[in-house]
């Protein structure tokens, strides 16, 4: 507890349809291992994630949301304090694909307005059942100005890139000093092991 | 009126008679209930005494008004019987209607004054909808809160463990900025009072043995 394992901490948050796959995204991202039984999130989970970017160690506090519509009161109250958003799709599933403008919506209307933003096309590696062409993906991510990735947390395709593309468009633009600055400061007092010099 | 004598001179036919009633019951019977075979057994019996009256023209000019009476009698009667079955067929129907409507009211009828955006819970449903999503909030943040903490010890753990951390060095309260978990700060600051507690206990558990 006492030991600064990240000069950053960056939140990000998964949004998407019930069923696309965010939380097997983020176990893929996690714990490097995907299950195939379907659980429905309940209302709203994380994990954490370190990773080490540009030699500054950046913790990804990666909150997973429920796709179901009856939890949408508690999912989007953790809009607000989200970095970085990642909107899920499957591309088997046209109608995750429609519902991506609503989603759009709703972090327009929940989430900090300079929120990076993200569009991943889930289980590309189902390319036999495939509804959703990938052009389309890259078209609408292009429209709202956002990156876009097909990912296959199965195949282990894309997931790493993505979370990391991610981490580090936040990176770019978070000034070094301020927002995390406490952190920054005990980092600056001496690397990792910074802190002891801080507390004692 | 003048019958009884008349009666007794009949009285042998006794076929008529096998019920007691005979053609001579019909009109003792109230008219609200005389039935056609009843205006049919009373022109039987008039008929027959004025047969016995003999054939005076006077007796077979008010034969011919009586049979036009007692055609008028059937008419109404067999009307009347009529109106009567329809009218108890009615209320039969009516009877298994309100029955009907009676046994599926208490089932159907709230259901059916539901409004749009309501539903209705079985209480009896072990796995019906009981929290409100208040409680399921808070449960999720105590959860997510605890997991976070947990994570936290489970690192520190780690430190403690590669030796990284030299078991004497205390921690700072650098963690309560952490906004990952407000409550992290406790934790770290629960480390100096944990030591007084863990010397407490050490303390007390030695008193009492």
């Amino acid at each position: 507890m006492a030991k600064k394992t990240y000069d950053l901490l960056f939140k990000l948050l998964l949004i998407g349809d019930s069923g696309v796959g965010k939380t097997c995204v983020l176990f893929r991202f996690s714990d490097d291992a995907f299950n195939t039984t379907f659980i429905s999130t309940i209302g709203i989970d994380f994990k954490i994630k370190t990773v080490e970017l540009q030699g500054k160690k950046i913790k990804l506090q990666i909150w997973d949301t429920a796709g179901q519509e009856r939890f949408h009161t508690i999912t989007t109250s953790y809009y607000r304090g989200a970095m970085g958003i990642m909107l899920v799709y499957d591309i088997t599933n046209g109608k995750s694909f429609e519902n991506i403008s609503k989603w759009l919506r709703n972090i327009d209307e929940h989430a900090n307005e300079d929120v990076e933003r993200m569009l991943l096309g889930n289980k590309c590696d189902m390319d036999d059942k495939r509804v959703v062409p990938k052009g389309k993906g890259e078209q609408i991510a292009k429209e709202h100005g956002i990156r876009f990735f097909e990912t296959s947390a199965k195949a282990n395709i894309n997931i790493e890139k993505a979370f990391l593309t991610l981490a580090e468009d936040i990176l770019r633009k978070t000034p070094v000093k301020e927002p995390n600055s406490e952190n920054v400061d005990i980092s600056s007092g001496g690397g990792v092991t910074g802190w002891k010099s801080k507390c004692c | 009126m003048e019958e009884p004598p008349v009666r007794g001179q009949e009285g042998e036919d006794d076929e008529d008679d096998e019920d007691g009633a005979g053609p001579e019951g019909a009109l003792r019977k109230s008219p609200l209930q005389l039935t056609a075979e009843d205006v049919y057994d009373i022109s039987y019996v008039v008929g027959r005494e004025l047969m016995a009256l003999g054939s005076d023209p006077r007796v077979t000019r008010l034969q011919f008004r009586i049979v036009r009476v007692l055609e008028m009698l059937e008419t109404l009667v067999s009307e009347g019987s009529l109106a009567a079955e329809e009218l108890r067929m009615e209320r039969d129907n009516l009877r298994k209607e309100v029955e009907g409507l009676r046994r599926a009211g208490p089932a159907a009828g709230p259901e059916v004054n539901l409004g749009p955006d309501k539903m209705v819970v079985d209480l009896t449903d072990p796995n019906r909808p009981r929290f409100t999503l208040q409680e399921l909030r808070d449960v999720l943040q105590e959860r997510n809160r605890l997991k976070s903490q947990l994570l936290l010890a489970q690192e520190e753990v780690q430190c403690y463990k590669s030796g990284l951390i030299p078991a004497r060095e205390g921690p700072g309260g650098r963690r309560e900025k952490d906004t990952l978990v407000a409550q992290a700060g406790n934790a770290s600051r629960n480390k100096e009072e944990k030591t007084i507690i863990r010397k407490l206990f050490s303390f007390r558990s030695g008193k009492q043995m």
